[in-house]
């Protein structure tokens, strides 16, 4: 890399103005929370951008090494796999779901629901039989394992083929506002072998990358005092830490990623996806997916495909991500919107401050973070159910996502379709598709004037 | 493709916007930055498009026209790939949108070539058509210049085979409607992401304000500047630990990649000036030129600097990088000098308005 193209930015300093006034009338009748300590959304791994790029710039206080290795990652994360053998990239499949990182990660953001479910896209649907293993994951399907790719490399066949049908859910907010909620109902098709009619079937949509690395170095303690497994408080919401098998280390640790926070590390998350999503092996994950299925093997013999710094050097791409700030945070009616979010008690799992320990990656250690997150699991309701258990979640349980950049979605990846199968429309769906911990908040929410509805809006819009 | 080894100008000073409501923070400069969204979405970028999607037409046509033994043919094919592409390589200054959202840049410009997946493709009894393609990676220009130029870039029409005239013309029919998927996604009358330019800062633009619409013209330059010299010249040129690196040379089949990296600058100047093919609009240089003119006379400068540097380099690039090392280091330095005025200068400007 070309020294002097990398660090002339990094003398440039970022000069803060928030010295205006704000002379709105209703302040004077509202005690409104100030959202300007909130600025700072990755601590000093924030950026101020608005554009389309608002996901994908390395963090301003990331070290020379660590950016040289995140500018190289960076590209290895745009990386196109193929066909083995071949003198870059090879070894795609034989089964797979897509062939790069950024195809699932489209700017570092979220993939759009597939118009085409069949399509190369950023989703897929996991699978299990019923129960659990003895460590608590999942139970593999015999010639299918835990997901289903629906894309193979030429002559080959995929393990099967999606298919989604819909079922209405109307919503009717106090002000006679109809919303209707699309239900998806998932099957498969076309498998390579009858599939058996017990198994489980979850679905799941790529989700941001940036900031992970914070989430990932928020101490195992903080995320614990949260914890209300039995909900001692009485408040009738629970959360619950997951506790997974990490391949890393070979242990048990908590769990932090993933829809259903059922990996320990960010690591081991690009290790899977490699494998699961792409077909490529690493020193992680050193078997193919497919193994020792008849679509399954390419017979080279070339695993681990993928060179350990290349996977290393992901996982850090990943991990210094910059977190994008917070926009109009002084606007009257946005935090208007801060106070309903707390009046909703949706910051009670959406937790908007957290603090990092220590990293190794020096850019990362000792931040104050806004992610809007607890990390924990919740019973959602029967509306968002997988009924699939993964480790300790259960079938009714989901991590709180984290709500930093959602506002941003629209522009970097031109659609707003959230929750872990992308079925929500917008926020004020994703709102609406909240059950059982957040009935109540989601109740509350159908009350709201249009008003006070919009305000919340933008203040989730401003993060 | 390979891409996107970039920093963004984090300079960007902070503005907390302080207004009460969702005016546009850029009220006195409105009616010009209008006219420069304008021109850019509607006169520059999907304009580049159509041509691309006309040229794709054109190219379709030559691969249908071609047969066994017909060097003309074959030439004319060459030519109209040319010229398909370069247009793809004027629109890499504005890699947001369709191109984007819509999956288009990985069918379109796919890299590396799935060399096993063609070949297998080819082996089988199927009919190969766009359709077959289309869940495919091997497939769009570096695949069509694959069998066009072959790897060594002296293929003859006389070693073409009927499969491989297949395989042709189904990749050029696939590259063609993806192209129109492209320009129809900006067109007015079609998918009118222009109008996310046109009217930034109203409902129904994904643009907050006119500025961060303004600023995301300038950051997809300022990408394809990073990218060109730390990217593309950069690991052909040093990435075998600071040597030669010719398998990641992008369009060496056809040795086009000096005209692929001039035509990036030209994406550069073309969203700058507000100009494509015969239309001169309003361009960031007018809004520039009326805050800092001086600043104006050295972006136009350094955009001339890095295409006539890219020109500069004899003969081939994949010869350049082993025999004429020191033009292309020229170059790249004129690419990364033009990279630095606008990540250090023009974002600032623009951020500030």
């Amino acid at each position: 890399m070309n020294a002097i193209l990398k660090y002339p930015f990094l003398a440039v300093f970022i000069i803060l103005l928030i010295s205006c006034s704000d002379n709105d009338s209703e302040e004077v009748y509202e005690d409104l929370p100030s959202l300007e300590d909130r600025l700072f959304a990755g601590g000093q791994t924030t950026v101020f951008l608005t554009s389309s790029n608002s996901f994908s710039t390395p963090a301003p206080n990331i070290n020379g090494s660590d950016l040289a290795d995140h500018l190289d990652g960076d590209v290895d994360f745009e990386s196109v796999f193929v066909t083995a053998p071949a003198s870059i990239n090879q070894g795609l499949g034989t089964i797979f779901n897509n062939s790069s990182c950024v195809s699932c990660h489209p700017r570092d953001g979220r993939p759009s629901f597939p118009a085409n479910i069949n399509a190369r896209s950023g989703f897929f649907l996991r699978v299990s039989l019923p129960g659990q293993l003895e460590n608590g994951a999942p139970i593999p399907v015999p010639g299918f394992g835990t997901q289903i790719q629906n894309q193979a490399i030429f002559g080959y066949q995929p393990e099967g083929k999606f298919q989604v049908t819909y079922t209405d859910i109307v919503e009717i907010l106090s002000d006679g506002t109809q919303i209707t909620l699309k239900k998806p109902t998932y099957s498969l098709i076309d498998t390579y072998i009858p599939f058996p009619g017990n198994a489980l079937l979850s679905p799941r949509i790529g989700s941001p990358v940036f900031g992970l690395g914070l989430l990932e170095v928020i101490t195992e303690n903080d995320i614990l005092q949260n914890q209300d497994i039995n909900d001692t408080d009485g408040d009738g919401i629970s959360g619950k830490a997951n506790y997974v098998f990490d391949a890393v280390t070979g242990t048990t640790k908590i769990g932090r990623f993933g829809w259903k926070a059922n990996t320990a590390t960010i690591l081991e998350q690009c290790a899977g996806a490699y494998n699961g999503d792409m077909g490529i092996t690493s020193y992680l994950k050193p078997i193919e997916t497919g193994f020792g299925q008849s679509n399954g093997e390419d017979g080279f013999g070339d695993d681990p495909e993928l060179a350990d710094h290349i996977l290393q050097r992901v996982a850090l791409y990943c991990k210094t991500l910059a977190v994008p700030a917070p926009r109009n945070i002084t606007v009257s009616n946005v935090r208007r919107g801060a106070k309903i979010f707390e009046q909703l008690e949706c910051a009670k799992c959406h937790i908007p401050k957290m603090q990092t320990g220590p990293s190794a990656i020096a850019a990362l250690a000792n931040q104050t973070i806004f992610p809007y997150s607890d990390l924990l699991l919740h019973d959602m309701g029967d509306g968002l159910a997988d009924n699939r258990s993964d480790f300790l979640a259960n079938g009714n349980e989901w991590k709180t996502r984290p709500l930093w950049g959602i506002g941003l979605t629209n522009v970097v990846n031109n659609h707003t379709d959230f929750l872990h199968d992308g079925r929500a429309k917008n926020i004020t769906e994703a709102i609406l598709w909240h059950g059982g911990e957040a009935l109540n908040s989601k109740n509350k929410f159908k009350q709201l004037s249009a008003k006070d509805r919009n305000d919340l809006l933008n203040f989730i819009n401003s993060l | 493709m390979k891409k996107n080894i970039f920093i963004l100008g984090l300079a960007s000073m902070l503005l907390v916007n302080c207004s009460d409501n969702d005016t546009d923070p850029v009220i006195a400069d409105g009616a010009i930055n209008k006219e420069i969204l304008t021109n850019a979405s509607v006169n520059v970028i999907t304009a580049t498009y159509k041509e691309l999607y006309d040229n794709s037409v054109v190219l379709t046509t030559a691969c249908q026209n071609l047969t066994i033994d017909d060097e003309a043919a074959l030439t004319a094919v060459k030519n109209a790939w040319i010229a398909t592409r370069a247009p793809w390589e004027k629109s890499e200054g504005f890699l947001y949108g369709p191109v984007d959202t819509e999956g288009i840049d990985p069918a379109i410009d796919s890299w590396p070539v799935d060399v096993n997946a063609i070949n297998n493709i080819l082996s089988s009894s199927q009919a190969i058509t766009s359709a077959l393609l289309d869940n495919d990676d091997a497939r769009g220009f570096h695949t069509i210049e694959y069998f066009v130029w072959g790897l060594d870039g002296n293929k003859t029409a006389s070693q073409l085979t009927t499969r491989e005239l297949e395989y042709l013309v189904a990749a050029a029919q696939n590259l063609q409607s993806k192209t129109q998927q492209l320009y129809n996604g900006w067109l007015q009358s079609q998918g009118n992401f222009a109008n996310n330019f046109i009217n930034a800062g109203q409902s129904g633009s994904i643009y907050t304000s006119q500025k961060d619409a303004l600023l995301e013209l300038v950051e997809g330059i300022i990408i394809i500047s990073d990218e060109v010299a730390t990217g593309k010249i950069e690991t052909p040129l040093n990435g075998d630990n600071g040597a030669a690196s010719p398998q990641d040379e992008e369009s060496r089949f056809s040795n086009n990649s000096k005209l692929d990296f001039a035509n990036n600058i030209r994406s550069i100047q073309n969203i700058y000036m507000g100009d494509f093919g015969s239309v001169q609009g309003k361009g960031l240089t007018d809004l520039v030129a009326s805050k800092n003119a001086t600043m104006d006379v050295s972006i136009k400068a350094k955009i001339s600097d890095a295409i006539a540097a890219i020109e500069a380099i004899p003969g081939t690039f994949t010869d350049a990088i082993f025999n004429n090392r020191t033009t292309v280091e020229n170059a790249q330095q004129k690419v990364a000098e033009l990279k630095v005025t606008l990540e250090s200068q023009l974002q600032p400007l623009i951020s500030n308005l």
